[in-house]
């Protein structure tokens, strides 16, 4: 792994750390709701100040917090159209899937390319440091499919390019 | 529009069950192949020696629409297939531009009628491929040298074939509906310039790409040169028309667009089936979580259960005691009794047990 990338991950890894303080707090404003205020905003001091980490202008981690939920965006690097095209793919498969990882946001925020909404009730059933740890992961798991598969697509194409030229031969 | 088999699997099904058919057999079957490919075939019980095959296919064309007759060198080609089997009907079908009467009485029953029959099959691609062959035979003829004549074979897909004194430059101007598509073709483009520029395929035509028109193509309509994944030459010299070799170029060429779309096609795909593949893993540590939570609560009942049963049992032996010492002997046993056939009554089941011995 490059070492702006680790430092860029435990930068995360902490913020989520301190951040995923979670409890239950049902509505204030409207009896028997308990909705996640990072999503309603209802009452600002139920609401933590939002914390941006960038490793570049094209990579950054939005984590903005609340009293019961925590809502992390992300935006993957795309260095050219292949990747552009090939991550907003891979995360927008991912997204309309999104019932089957139970955090992730079927919408990713303005400005990102993936969501993870985390409320209080996730972090009592699954472990904090288990949800932190798979956050991490899955961007770096990420990270390397975007990579893996620009490289396939790119191999694909020099083969069969390879095989239509040797028709001629 | 090209396919990249040239028989027509249709056909030779149905010319191979007439073929084989012991007794006549009556059929009137239209067949449509890739939308714009249309053949007639006829054979009839009352005259079984004859089937014919009416087809109707868009030509060549250097930029002019349909037209109705084929030319003299594309009848001569076809006439070549198989000339013992098939004859060609002066005046085709209404609404067709090719007409054969076929014998299949001609051919034996042998292996060689699989191939004969295949032969005929593939009469679309030799009525194709007649014209582009024509011209790459024509390669050091001065006629219309360096002006880019346009080949239409598919009204969406035209390509120019420009003839330079060594070599004839065939131009594929390319698009695509999908910008997806156009960024995937525009990448496996990339990598054909590479590949045609490596040694390995130092003999294969020499291939670029660019994104604006190539300048053999000044002076033609804008339409032609709008494009939005810019423009692929091959460079056909002598060598690439060389006996054998002439067919098998010409069919490369006319099969480039479909050869494009299906790799764009299958890469599709193949991103499809990588992510869903991809899906399974990245959710696994989640389910981990939820299976490790499960274990622990297990456990932690598995615990709980063990004590109760403890509890039960050194009760069960406090009950027996309590039955000796208590006054109310038959309360105390059914309680006992109660506490070990529920256990949720046990709480309540037992302060009341220890209310009554106390008492």
């Amino acid at each position: 792994m490059a070492n702006s990338l680790r430092l860029y991950l435990t930068c995360i890894r902490n913020t989520l750390d301190a951040a995923m303080c979670l409890q239950n707090f049902p509505c204030q404003e409207v009896e028997r709701h308990n909705k996640p205020e990072v999503e309603l905003k209802t009452s600002p001091e139920l609401l933590l100040n939002p914390v941006l980490i960038c490793r570049n202008e094209a990579e950054k981690c939005l984590i903005e917090t609340s009293i019961n939920s925590l809502r992390i965006s992300l935006k993957v690097k795309q260095s050219d159209e292949l990747e552009n095209i090939l991550t907003k793919k891979f995360l927008r498969f991912l997204s309309m899937r999104a019932e089957a990882f139970e955090v992730l946001r079927r919408k990713p925020v303005q400005g990102y390319d993936i969501s993870f909404l985390i409320t209080n009730y996730h972090c009592e059933e699954m472990q904090k440091h288990k949800l932190i740890d798979f956050i991490v992961q899955f961007m770096e798991d990420i990270d390397k499919e975007i990579t893996e598969l620009k490289l396939s697509v790119n191999t694909r194409g020099r083969l069969v390019a390879t095989e239509f030229l040797k028709q001629f031969i | 529009m090209a396919c990249f088999e040239r028989a027509s699997p249709a056909l030779r099904e149905l010319f191979l069950r007439i073929h084989r058919a012991e007794r006549p057999v009556e059929i009137d079957h239209h067949v449509h192949e890739f939308g714009s490919v249309h053949y007639h075939v006829q054979c009839s019980a009352s005259d079984p020696l004859y089937t014919y095959l009416s087809i109707s296919t868009p030509l060549l064309s250097r930029g002019i629409p349909l037209s109705s007759q084929l030319p003299q060198h594309t009848l001569e080609m076809v006439k070549g297939i198989c000339p013992d089997v098939m004859e060609i009907i002066e005046r085709p079908k209404e609404g067709y531009q090719l007409t054969l009467k076929l014998n299949f009485e001609r051919i034996r029953h042998s292996k060689v009628s699989i191939k004969m029959i295949t032969d005929i099959s593939s009469v679309q691609s030799v009525i194709l491929s007649s014209q582009l062959k024509e011209i790459l035979r024509n390669i050091d003829s001065s006629q219309e040298m360096y002006k880019p004549i346009k080949l239409i074979y598919h009204p969406r897909e035209p390509f120019f074939v420009i003839k330079q004194q060594t070599k004839i430059t065939a131009v594929f101007p390319m698009s695509f509906k999908d910008n997806e598509d156009v960024i995937i073709a525009t990448a496996f483009f990339q990598e054909l310039m590479d590949v045609a520029s490596s040694e390995a395929c130092a003999k294969a035509p020499h291939c670029v790409w660019s994104p604006i028109p190539p300048p053999e193509l000044r002076g033609e309509p804008i339409e032609d040169l709008s494009t939005n994944s810019g423009f692929v030459s091959f460079d056909i010299t002598r060598r690439h028309v060389e006996g054998k070799k002439l067919d098998k170029t010409v069919w490369n060429l006319l099969n480039f667009y479909t050869f494009v779309k299906y790799h764009v096609k299958s890469t599709r795909s193949y991103i499809q089936r990588r992510m869903r593949m991809r899906l399974q893993r990245l959710v696994q540590p989640l389910r981990y979580v939820g299976i490790e939570e499960d274990q622990q609560i297990k456990k932690k009942a598995k615990g709980i259960r063990s004590i109760i049963a403890t509890f039960r049992r050194s009760l069960q032996d406090k009950a027996v005691e309590q039955e000796i010492y208590c006054p109310n002997s038959s309360v105390s046993t059914v309680l006992a009794y109660t506490i070990l056939a529920d256990s949720s009554l046990f709480f309540p089941c037992l302060i009341y047990f220890f209310h009554t011995c106390s008492s």
